[in-house]
């Protein structure tokens, strides 16, 4: 009996002197920047891209002993929350740093699925919010709290549609893209908006679509090539688009095949080979031939990481910039989180010719940014050239 | 050997005595008593959560009950413990077990003067404990609106793969045309968008009409349910299952094709009508009418039919028009969840109404228990407090969880809490018996399966 309540003594005494292990919590010399992103779920990569520029970014801050917000040094803490690619996991997580973590600024979620709903909230809670990759409308539409970073498909249609206008003096265009994949679908539309503005109306010689999941494409390849379509704008991701390409040609599809952003990942090249080699596509940079401060980011990433950043990684780096630069805009953290929230949300509308790895960029009231986009050339090296830059 | 016998053998007898102790101690407490408890802890964290939380190292009170904080950074897995028990796991017991002679005479002379009031003063309790934690944080909020969504959806499945005995895989389905039909109602009339043009009515109407906005959700999603019964009569088993499944997937295939909704772009600008409020007041209705459902004539008939078609049938069962009733019920209320669901979030998108979701809704239902109104409760809030809190552990949240559904499925195949009554007077009843004594309402607990 005495031995026990002896153990159960000691016990608790344990635990209390260990709680106060713990009293070193952070205090107001800190910044705190949200990160939300589908660590979890479909998009595990594009999860991991975020996690790791973000990473990246305060490992330079960190060398540089803070971050320097007028004349006073501050520390910075991320707080990186997993939203599972989910909508509602992406609106918990967005509540919980805000509410709980209460940090400055949050910094995605990347795929507009989650950053729709996420946005709204952010937009409620009155905390800024940029999104890296989002591409929907109605993630920044109405919101003046919620900003991103890439440039909208109703700049990037018109941008791919004149390229192949001018590169290739071409008339009749044939779409094929995902109809139930929110991105492909919007962009697919866009292009069409714009190639159809150009050429006339019926241009747009075949419009086809196919369903996510899709592995066959031949009954519509077929169709494209039936058309008298000179061209084919295919705006998928890296596992279609291999797909797509690689039928083409064996149903002896010679002419060009352009696509958008979404090519931009290493896989792109990997699965689809030499049949990718000399096609084009608008994206926001080139890996391939980089210089400056791009080509720094990328030897940096692929030393630490053994690959080749996709465009998500480099688009969230640029945010984490625009970002440190709007704290830094602000001039002075007064420990008001409600303030200091406000007085970045009002920096970042104002940040103009900011020099990003993916662009100069420059924000209005609207939260999105004007950005040039980068037409990029798959080389016969297999590596992502750059051709031609086409600004607003 | 011998003394390795004699440790398990004396700790074997030391569980046995606190479970014991903590029978004697507790069973006489009503569930008035409970819940009286429950208010008084959440009133002390209102009062002191914040400096006891700051006294044990942290900079803010624990939101769910210290697990993201302790998962996050182990440093602090201490003060959450000390935490959880100063503010919630002493005062409790505290209260609990003081307050048995007066929650007794309390329970006893509310249930005397009038069941209903009884009912009232307990789900007042009930509400006024979950919005003062709520209170405290937006994002308990939040996490307490998609649970009560979360048991309103699992309880609806129940009807159908517990109650019926069919394996239905439509639910997300259901769910999907809820949703959409609810935002519809609600951004036609009351916001507008492009697509629809100015609202119809003035904004200040929508509160008191979402109910109907709601209603309207569930018809639809049963009107979905005729187009699964119909070709799903004549089969059981694996054939409903996939017919349910191609039906789930139709669905979502129909609103990324239909352009007015917003089709794979999604649905937004629903109003944040869906607050704690009424979603736990639609929770409540949704239990309280399906478990006077299951446990109604037509509920027994459905066990009926479960256990055996034929059988049932020639007990002059109309098996054909059960199974329709069974399935227009889940659906309804699976609709009802889906509408609030959108509301929630404010933004709906077919690809939410995916594989992903039906597993969830699955695990929810055979976690919680099959058959069981009470089950489905347990179920559907531990899984979503339980995902929630593991959240910061990514993708190794994704190895316990299935692990921990594995250990359930190994030692209680029929889930946690399955086959059991829910009766609710009985729980209201004041425990002021022995044990052996039974309230008018007892009933075998286990007599049904």
């Amino acid at each position: 009996m005495k031995k026990r309540t002896v153990w159960t003594g000691l016990t608790l005494l344990m635990l209390l002197s260990m709680t106060f292990v713990g009293a070193c919590g952070p205090g107001v010399d800190t910044i705190k920047i949200g990160i939300n992103a589908p660590l979890t779920g479909d998009i595990p990569k594009v999860g991991e891209g975020t996690k790791y520029a973000a990473e990246m970014w305060l490992e330079d801050i960190n060398a540089a002993g803070g971050l320097d917000v007028g004349g006073t040094t501050y520390k910075v803490e991320l707080f990186i929350e997993d939203n599972e690619s989910k909508g509602e996991s992406a609106v918990a997580a967005n509540t919980k740093l805000i509410t709980q973590d209460e940090v400055l600024v949050i910094v995605g979620p990347q795929a507009s699925k989650q950053a729709v709903p996420a946005g709204g909230k952010a937009n409620e809670l009155e905390t800024p919010m940029v999104s890296p990759w989002s591409t929907n409308p109605d993630t920044t539409l109405d919101r003046p709290w919620v900003f991103r970073a890439c440039f909208l498909d109703p700049f990037q249609g018109p941008v791919v549609a004149n390229f192949v206008q001018e590169e290739f003096g071409y008339t009749k265009a044939a779409v094929l893209y995902d109809i139930a994949s929110d991105y492909p679908k919007g962009l697919a539309e866009f292009f069409k908006m714009a190639w159809e503005e150009a050429q006339g109306a019926g241009s747009v010689v075949t419009f086809e679509s196919f369903t996510t999941g899709d592995t066959d494409f031949s009954a519509q390849l077929t169709k494209i090539k039936e058309s008298g379509a000179e061209f084919i704008f295919t705006p998928q991701y890296y596992n279609e688009v291999a797909l797509i390409v690689q039928q083409a040609h064996e149903l002896g599809w010679t002419a060009p095949i352009v696509g958008s952003d979404s090519w931009g990942s290493a896989e792109t090249v990997e699965l689809c080979g030499e049949d990718c080699y000399g096609l084009f596509f608008s994206t926001h940079y080139a890996a391939a031939g980089a210089v400056g401060e791009t080509k720094a980011f990328i030897d940096r990433y692929n030393e630490n990481h053994g690959y080749v950043p996709d465009d998500v990684a480099a688009l969230t780096w640029d945010t984490m910039g625009i970002v440190q630069r709007a704290i830094q805009d602000c001039g002075e953290i007064t420990g008001d989180i409600k303030a200091d929230r406000k007085c970045v949300r009002d920096a970042l509308a104002k940040i103009t010719d900011y020099d990003g790895i993916t662009g100069k960029m420059t924000f209005t009231e609207e939260g999105d940014p004007i950005k040039c986009a980068v037409l990029v050339r798959i080389s016969e090296a297999g590596e992502f050239e750059f051709y031609e830059q086409v600004c607003p | 050997m011998s003394a390795d016998e004699n440790l398990r053998q004396r700790l074997s007898s030391v569980g046995r005595r606190v479970r014991q102790w903590l029978r004697v101690q507790f069973s006489p407490v009503p569930l008035l008593g409970w819940f009286l408890a429950a208010l008084v802890a959440v009133i002390l964290e209102m009062l002191v959560g914040t400096p006891l939380a700051r006294l044990l190292g942290m900079s803010k009170f624990p939101v769910l009950f210290g697990f993201a904080l302790a998962l996050a950074q182990p440093v602090y897995i201490p003060s959450a413990i000390v935490y959880v028990l100063l503010i919630y796991v002493l005062p409790v017991a505290l209260v609990a077990r003081l307050s048995i002679r007066l929650g007794n005479l309390l329970a006893g002379w509310l249930m005397r003067t009038s069941p209903l009031l009884s009912v009232v003063v307990h789900l007042g309790l009930l509400y006024g404990t979950l919005h003062l934690w709520a209170g405290l944080s937006d994002y308990r909020v939040l996490v307490v609106r998609l649970m009560l969504i979360a048991i309103m959806l699992t309880l609806s499945l129940n009807v159908v793969n517990g109650y019926m005995g069919e394996f239905s895989c439509s639910h997300p389905g259901f769910m999907a045309l809820g949703a959409y039909a609810a935002s519809l109602f609600s951004v036609l009339f009351f916001v507008g968008n492009d697509a629809f043009g100015a609202p119809l009515l003035p904004i200040g109407l929508g509160p008191f009409l979402f109910p109907l906005g709601l209603i309207l959700g569930g018809a639809v999603a049963a009107l979905g349910a005729l187009l699964v019964a119909i070709p799903s009569f004549r089969t059981r088993g694996d054939y409903l299952a996939i017919i349910s499944l191609a039906f789930m997937f139709i669905i979502k295939s129909l609103f990324e094709n239909l352009e007015f909704l917003g089709g794979a772009r999604g649905l937004s600008g629903q109003p944040d009508w869906a607050s704690l409020p009424v979603v736990f007041a639609w929770t409540i209705l949704c239990v309280w009418t399906i478990n006077n459902f299951v446990r109604s004539t037509v509920g027994k008939a459905l066990n009926a039919v479960r256990d055996g078609e034929l059988a049932a049938d020639a007990m002059t069962v109309d098996t054909r028009r059960t199974k329709m009733v069974a399935f227009f019920f889940a659906a309804f209320w699976a609709g009802v969840a889906g509408g609030l669901f959108a509301h929630v979030l404010r933004y709906v998108n077919p690809g939410t109404f995916d594989l992903k979701k039906l597993a969830e809704v699955l695990a929810m239902v055979y976690l919680g228990g099959l058959n069981s109104v009470v089950g489905s409760i347990v179920g559907a809030v531990s899984y979503n407090l339980l995902s929630e809190a593991l959240r910061p552990l990514e993708l190794y949240k994704w190895i316990i969880i299935p692990l921990l559904f594995i250990m359930v499925m190994i030692f209680r195949p029929t889930g946690l809490i399955a086959f059991r009554e829910f009766d609710v007077v009985k729980l209201l009843h004041p425990r002021e018996g022995t044990p052996g004594h039974a309230g008018p309402g007892a009933v075998e607990p286990q007599a049904e399966r």
